[in-house]
């Protein structure tokens, strides 16, 4: 029965991961297509319905983790599915002015990226028990430039949308109500800008200890 | 007898080790440390026997009132003790002052000053007499808080680290901002007369009894402050374990029927957990320790902090 569900396991996780592989293969595909044809204000256009599935197929790991399919901490993988989420529909699809910002070619280029080899890299070791090491370098050396690249595209992205937030009253509720309840959306992307700020280093110096860990435990195996 | 102080890393934290008499206690060698390193005063210490290879489990942590031989298993005139600096430290009372007094002070700002002329709302504001018993019973509530601290609490540590003191004023500094701001709103929305007279009277009589819970569990730990553990008992401990906690969030949920804002709710269902956390940890331990065995009694059974939930 134990053997059984492993099973099942390895092969659920390794189609998730390479159906998901596929989409973000598809973002950096129409991605580079689109700048090479028609330039930075046309890649939103072409990456939106991949990119959106893509991105949104990613709460499934949350659940994965929260169940325990998969050994990823809910702490690392929560505010960083959480920022990814705020930005695919809080920002672009929210603020379509927005779409044709050159940040978001420099977004989606260092998302798809990142994600190609991380999906390719699960996929690898769920379904043939092993990833090739040159792999395994890629997954935990590229986001040494691709995080800070992919979180400026972000936090720039946030900027530039605020006085659009702020203009159109989106997801804004007032008071009075009787549940005594508000909520500004342009101050709560403030706070959300706000906690890039200790966010930002604690994501990146989290990834240097595993790449320290998986980089090592390579050379000794 | 001679004590060797080590980091975890392995270095010497005292080159050569200290000397001490063969009936020293842990408190002598924490003072002759604090002696030959000033900035290490004893609070700031961590002395642990070292963890055998191999072997699991916590770490012996050296009690001060202990004597130092009582830790040497076989060599009784030397002993190697691992250090470690917990970092800058404050006593619990002046953490406790500092984050409750946020509260005490910003709610009155957003009551008594025209604040929301800020926020772009200009003229003069309607008061409603909920909003008046609110801000009496939140600065009572934290009044009380500060009083406690300073004439009722036994605290098991003198001292928490100074990083606590930043996190948790961050905590109740930000929501009681978050609070005051919706209670004391020019366009806040009253409940009905009946539905604030139970809440408040609720929260009150919560509050009370609260009082009288940590009047109890002042009276379980002795002025020498010796710490330990005993079965807390009487009062609403005959059904549940952290009844101080119990008593507190019912008093929360009273002023949040009265008042009624998400804001409080959310702060509600955060310090909930947050209690909850800390009351299974409490729970598990007094059940471990009084386990019935070699003349212990035996911890009754007990709901641990919200019956009939949990």
């Amino acid at each position: 029965m134990a053997g059984f569900l492993s099973a099942l396991r390895r092969i659920y996780l390794s189609l998730y991961n390479w159906t998901v592989f596929i989409g973000w293969f598809q973002v950096l595909y129409f991605a580079v297509k689109a700048l090479r044809e028609g330039g930075p204000t046309t890649v939103y256009d072409a990456v939106e319905k991949p990119l959106q599935l893509a991105q949104t197929a990613a709460v499934l790991e949350i659940l994965h983790g929260i169940v325990g399919l998969v050994r990823s901490p809910v702490s690392a993988t929560l505010p960083q599915i959480g920022s990814r989420l705020f930005l695919v529909w809080g920002i672009l699809w929210s603020i379509p002015e927005t779409r044709t910002h050159v940040l978001v070619s420099s977004l989606v280029i260092s998302w798809s990226i990142t994600e190609i080899i991380r999906y390719s890299f699960f996929g690898m070791k769920e379904a043939l028990g092993f990833a090739p090491s040159w792999l395994l370098w890629l997954r935990y050396s590229t986001f040494l430039i691709l995080y800070p690249t992919g979180i400026t595209s972000e936090v720039g992205l946030i900027y530039v949308a605020l006085p659009f937030i702020k203009a159109s009253e989106k997801y804004c509720i007032r008071m009075p109500n009787k549940w005594n309840f508000t909520f500004d959306y342009f101050y709560a992307s403030i706070i959300a800008l706000a906690i890039y700020v200790p966010g930002s280093p604690h994501m990146y110096g989290y990834m240097l200890g595993q790449r320290k860990k998986a980089l090592s435990k390579s050379k000794t195996a | 007898m001679k004590v060797t102080l080590v980091s975890r890393s392995g270095r010497e934290v005292i080159k050569g080790g200290i000397e001490l008499a063969d009936g020293a206690t842990v408190s002598d060698l924490q003072e002759a440390i604090h002696g030959r390193i000033k900035k290490y005063y004893p609070s700031r210490q961590r002395l642990t026997l070292p963890l055998q290879a191999g072997s699991q489990g916590k770490p012996i942590v050296l009690v001060p009132k202990s004597k130092l031989a009582d830790y040497c298993d076989g060599n009784a005139n030397n002993l190697t003790v691992l250090f470690k600096d917990l970092g800058i430290q404050v006593s619990y009372s002046t953490l406790f002052f500092w984050e409750y007094l946020g509260p005490l002070i910003i709610y009155p700002i957003c009551y008594y000053f025209p604040v929301y002329k800020y926020f772009g709302y200009e003229g003069e504001r309607v008061v409603y007499p909920v909003q008046t018993y609110a801000l009496y019973y939140w600065c009572f509530h934290y009044f009380k808080r500060i009083m406690e601290t300073f004439f009722i609490h036994r605290f098991s540590h003198a001292t928490s680290p100074l990083s606590n003191v930043f996190r948790n004023c961050a905590y109740y500094w930000t929501f009681g901002t978050y609070i005051a701001y919706h209670v004391n709103h020019p366009l806040y929305t009253p409940v009905g007369d009946l539905q604030m007279k139970i809440g408040f009277t609720f929260g009150l009589i919560c509050q009370i009894s609260n009082l009288y819970c940590h009047l109890i569990l002042r009276n379980l730990r002795s002025p020498s402050g010796n710490g330990g553990y005993q079965i807390p008992g009487g009062f609403l401990f005959n059904i549940v374990t952290c009844a101080n906690y119990t008593t507190e969030i019912y008093q929360w949920l009273g002023f949040n029927i009265a008042t009624q804002t998400i804001a409080g709710y959310v702060f509600l269902i955060v310090a909930s957990l947050i209690m909850t956390n800390w009351a299974l940890a409490k729970h598990r331990r007094l059940k471990k320790l009084f386990d019935g065995k070699e003349g212990r009694p035996r911890y009754p059974r007990r709901w641990v902090i919200l019956p009939p939930f949990i």
